[in-house]
């Protein structure tokens, strides 16, 4: 009897031991396989693409077999679902000293993956790799690094901020142009708010949107809220900003009530049924959204508001910015062992013909300056580019992630508030108070 | 083994017929109320999901509960838009296996537990406790670390393989279905064992030819938890695994992502993609359900 | 009164005396395995080496990275230092300083409060749905399976669902506006506490079912047609024979749950998202958006070494208490 048990749990194990084994298969290597050129394989991280998966794919084998012929290399690419899931890519990655060799990284995380060191240092050499800095839009620079000689990033695609509005519902109020300042903003929409009509979509529950608008208009009066290692939250500029911010549910009433739970999608689905008149913050990527509701053919983009809150006209330390500098990055990792593959690798892909096609299959924006010249005839993207061209770059520290945390969360505690109705102007200089202090033993903090 | 499955089927027949008023635990009545209860109570958030799968992704972005358009083309785009196939066969074989490993050697080791006394004993089982309250953030980048250190320094790849997957999650299961076991092992009668005892049986012929058949029950719930446990892990998962091994869960993951700006997430793919990654686990709970019933050793003991 | 209340008594025979002998191997406790033979157990040798594989995968896999985590959370690992993070400096007890200036202890209680109350609620639902299935009838196994299907699906799902359901003009205030009343609410303020508890019950009851189930298993037909001749109705049968029963496993079952909804972070993040409203800033959120989001590993590492021990204290007094860890002779020992 106890012949047959041992037999079974041998074969148990066994069988254990071959399906695990068998499992092993699915490993690849972290770096090329050693010898020649021709045998490796370079890594690549990009964002996973929902909204066109089959171009996306298409994309990436197109621009596989290019890699191929031009080196004889292969790419794997890897994709992450949410931006926490890159965050934490990128720490395994530089922790352990193995990852992958290219990352795209948003531009809002780019200080963050600077601060690690763990990322290829740009020098003139380098740039002569890429193609020169000559081939990129200026502004698209600006958050490639710290200054012009700690850069990290080079600017892969662009994802200005721009604003949505109905146009037939702005042509029956009699409004000609959109928005040029927030002031005048604030008045077009309290002219779109009637019946079952609102002037404005906001997304107050989103956990990316509320920090861009206080930013925005914050920076357009002269006040970069990260000014160097000081924090500058509890500046008159910020409240102001808030109290606009806040003011379009609480005073104004141009806003949906239910906003106090919308995310961006839900406000972009609300923009999309037609009766919204403006659309407060949003991308050209929303298009393929818009086009599918009932605002189809009626709607356009236009440039968010460049003028503070409560002036006319900006102010002399004012910035003219149109959007944050928002697209994606792309970071060549230290410890890869396949650096000049990438510097290839991410000079193919900046490329003027590339950059086209990208635009062409997934409605990105390039950040190369000559197909982004080539694009400004389609009427569509005149605003949207022009946003870009006018975009301003975040304070570029590694602190700045929990700025953005700060700030935000000023917005989310806020919303109890705001679905009352009110909020006094104590309850803001004490959130405020809160960010302050939390941005400022961020900042004191940072290297 | 003979001793019990002779008297199984005879249990259950007589359960149903002559005692079968005996066994009823509750009154008919208060049972179907109850019943109901509990399934509507499950149902309604399921058929928001079921109605969501069939809308549009921009229908369920604005919130809507009944679909204005019915359309099943979410079924259809999901196995493009993620790698949603590949994903679940990788589940499947990943958690299958973490399944049928944890209740072995959580049985085997919760027999040593409750059946023999050491020194040491009682700190072991409530270590195994302790080891449940340790939260997956915490561990994250030291247990990274840790399998990275092996790739470096022994050469042993277990990032992005499915067998280190593998190792992770029977390590985190071990403690919850070796405690399952130690609690329903308390219960079941010595004798038998006894009497193999007394024949010349070893520990592993006792272990399982006698334990392992009577514990049944408490082994497919502890399987049951420990597939469940890798199945719906998405921290670990999306840092151990790369492209060709990701679980299913991590696939799911990438309908739920939004990028900054607009791009609306795919809701209805996403409530699809969640009811096709239920498929399996349901399946497999069909199929081993019937073996959770009662009435094991009563007729075998006499 | 033991703990699992088995009807039957172990013959004593041989196995007493083998114990007696056993317990009085004093000294250190590792190398139990070796221990045993070594000590000549007279008249059958404990199989201490079927410890081994779970023991060496649990040392290896979840000791270890334990150690390192406690390091980490000496030292000032954070985005500037994770790259040599063996050179990182040591600050010894700075984190653990700050950890408790950061709220911590205000999102433990939310967290076990929250758990408590989750897994206090589910227990009826759980008990009711397993002695619901327990008798077979036809579409059972159906049942059966719907009763699952809440804890089949992934957290983030469920979470993205009940967020839908629970806007301002979602589903949920539609149906309470139509009963009369006002939601209000769900996911700010002060009933987002509420809000996540209502959905971690409604996620998590299938594992006190569960393990139920199982228990229910052990109970002999002899133990309901005895109970049945006693000529008791059903509620005094239920209430002194069945249940007590299921006493240890549901305790387990409580105990485990109750760690799984302390723990549980991803239905919180989906739900509120972060930063998330000071109301629900439960612990496992707090730890995770110091770790990932703002970069912070020591701190987070000192945050939930500081968690484990404030929840593992209880839990072994709990343990003691409700001797779930004794054995079935234990008390004579």
């Amino acid at each position: 009897m106890s012949f047959r048990t041992m037999r079974s749990v041998v074969a148990l194990a066994g069988a254990i031991a071959v399906t695990a084994a068998l499992g092993g298969c699915g490993g690849g290597d972290d770096d090329g396989g050693g010898g020649s050129g021709a045998g490796k394989t370079l890594n690549v991280l990009i964002a996973a693409n929902t909204q066109y998966p089959q171009e996306a794919q298409a994309w990436q084998k197109s621009i596989a077999d290019k890699f191929k012929t031009q080196t004889g290399a292969n790419i794997t690419w890897e994709t992450f679902a949410t931006a926490n899931e890159e965050l934490t890519k990128i720490q395994t990655s530089v922790v352990s000293g193995s990852g992958p060799d290219v990352y795209a990284v948003g531009t809002t995380f780019t200080p963050t993956a600077f601060s690690t060191k763990a990322f290829v240092s740009l020098g003139d050499e380098e740039w002569k790799k890429l193609g020169g800095k000559d081939k990129f839009i200026p502004s698209s620079l600006g958050i490639s690094g710290p200054d012009d000689q700690n850069q990290v990033g080079i600017p892969w695609v662009g994802r200005p901020f721009v604003m949505a509005y109905n146009t037939d519902l702005l042509k029956a109020a009699g409004i000609a142009k959109p928005a040029a300042t927030w002031d005048e903003l604030t008045q077009h929409a309290k002219q779109l708010t009637k019946a079952d009509q609102y002037g404005l979509a906001v997304a107050y529950k989103d956990n990316f949107d509320p920090w861009k608008f206080i930013w925005q208009m914050a920076v357009q009066a002269g006040n970069p809220i990260a000014d160097g290692k000081t924090a500058r939250i509890t500046d008159p500029t910020v409240k102001k900003a808030y109290q606009t911010y806040f003011g379009w549910m609480t005073n104004d009433k141009v806003v949906d009530p239910a906003a106090v739970g919308w995310t961006n999608s839900q406000a972009i689905a609300a923009f999309a049924k037609g009766k919204t008149g403006y659309m407060a913050l949003t991308s050209a990527l929303s298009a393929k959204a818009l086009d599918a509701g009932a605002v189809q053919g009626k709607y356009a983009y236009a440039l968010l508001p460049t003028v503070p809150p409560g002036a006319t006209s900006r102010p002399g330390n004012g910035v003219e910015a149109a959007s944050i500098l928002s697209g994606d990055n792309l970071l060549i990792a230290d410890y890869s062992k396949n650096k000049d593959l990438a510097f290839q690798f991410v000079k193919l892909i900046t490329d003027n013909d590339a950059q086209l096609e990208l635009y062409k299959s997934l409605g990105q924006l390039p950040a190369n300056a000559t197909a982004a010249q080539s694009l400004q005839s389609d009427p569509k993207l005149v605003e949207v580019l022009n946003a870009q061209r006018k975009s301003v770059a975040t304070p570029f520290t590694g602190a700045w992630a929990d700025v953005q945390l700060a700030l935000t969360n000023a917005v989310v505690q806020s919303i109890p508030d705001l679905a009352k109705g009110s909020i006094t102007d104590a309850q803001i200089d004490s959130r405020l108070a809160t960010a302050q202090k939390a941005a400022q033993s961020a900042l004191d903090r940072a290297k | 083994m003979t001793l019990s499955t002779a008297a199984r089927p005879d249990r259950r027949r007589a359960g149903r017929t002559a005692a079968g008023e005996a066994n009823r635990l509750l009154p008919r009545p208060l049972l179907a109320v109850l019943t109901v209860g509990l399934c509507a109570l499950v149902l309604v958030p399921i058929s928001y999901i079921l109605l969501a799968s069939l809308n549009t992704d921009v229908g369920v972005a604005s919130g809507e509960f009944w679909p204005s358009t019915f359309s099943g083309t979410s079924y259809t785009k999901i196995w493009t838009t993620a790698d949603l196939s590949t994903g679940i066969l990788n589940s499947v074989i990943v958690c299958g296996l973490v399944a049928v490993a944890s209740a072995l050697l959580g049985t085997t080791t919760a027999y040593v537990l409750v059946r023999y006394t050491f020194f040491g004993r009682l700190t072991i089982l409530r270590g195994l406790v302790g080891l449940q309250s340790i939260p997956g953030t915490l561990m994250l980048l030291p247990v990274f670390v840790l399998f990275s250190s092996a790739g470096n320094y022994l050469g042993l790849t277990v990032i992005g393989t499915r067998w280190g997957l593998f190792v992770a999650y029977l390590t985190f299961a071990l403690p919850f279905s070796t405690w399952v076991m130690v609690t329903y092992l308390r219960g079941l009668p010595r004798e038998l064992e006894e009497a193999a005892r007394t024949d010349g049986a070893s520990t592993l012929v006792i272990l399982f030819r006698i334990v392992f058949p009577l514990s049944l029950p408490a082994i497919v719930v502890s399987g049951i938890f420990a597939f469940l446990l890798g199945w719906n892990d998405v921290l670990f998962a999306s840092v151990l695994t790369r492209p060709e091994t990701q679980t299913a869960a991590v696939a799911l993951q990438v309908f739920g992502s939004s990028q900054e700006g607009g791009a609306l997430p795919v809701y209805s793919q996403m409530m699809a993609a969640a009811l096709i990654c239920a498929v399996p686990v349901v399946l497999l709970y069909l199929g081993f359900q019937r073996y959770l019933v009662g009435g094991l050793t009563a007729g075998g003991v006499k | 009164m033991t703990d699992d209340g088995t009807p039957f008594r172990p013959a004593a025979s041989g196995s007493a005396a083998t114990l007696a002998a056993d317990r009085d191997a004093a000294g250190p406790e590792p190398d139990r395995g070796h221990r045993g033979r070594r000590r000549g157990v007279t008249q059958q040798q404990r199989p201490l080496w079927l410890l081994t594989p779970g023991g060496v995968l649990m040392t290896l896999v979840i000791l270890v990275p334990l150690l390192l985590a406690s390091y980490l959370s000496l030292i000032d690992l954070d985005q500037y230092t994770l790259r040599r993070w063996v050179e990182a400096p040591f600050i010894g007890v700075q984190n653990y300083v700050e950890s408790f200036e950061s709220g911590l202890l205000h999102a433990v209680w939310i967290s076990v409060s929250f758990s408590v109350i989750s897994t206090v609620a589910t227990v009826p639902l759980g008990i009711a749905a397993a002695l619901v299935t327990q008798n077979p009838y036809r579409g059972r196994a159906l049942v059966r399976t719907v009763f699952l299907i809440p804890y089949v699906l992934p957290s983030f799902v469920v979470a993205t669902v009940w967020r839908t359901m629970l806007q301002p003009d979602g589903i949920v205030n539609a149906l309470v506006a139509k009963a009369g009343g006002d939601g209000g609410l769900w996911l700010s303020g002060p009933n987002s506490y509420w809000t996540l508890v209502l959905v971690e019950i409604w996620a998590a009851w299938p594992f006190i079912y569960l393990l139920a189930l199982a228990a229910l298993q052990s109970v002999d037909a002899e133990v309901h047609e005895a109970s049945a001749i006693d000529g008791a109705s059903w509620w005094p049968k239920l209430w002194r024979v069945i249940l007590p029963y299921l006493r240890g496993p549901v305790l387990l079952a409580c105990l485990l749950a109750t760690l799984n909804h302390i723990n549980n972070f991803s239905l919180p993040f989906v739900l509120f998202g972060a930063p998330a409203p000071d109301d629900v800033n439960v612990m496992p959120m707090l730890v995770y958006v110091t770790s990932f989001q703002s970069l912070r590993f020591g701190l987070s590492a000192a945050m939930a070494v500081v968690s484990l021990i404030l929840i593992a204290i209880p839990l072994f007094a709990y343990l003691r208490a409700v001797r779930l860890d004794v054995h079935e002779d234990g008390g004579k020992r």
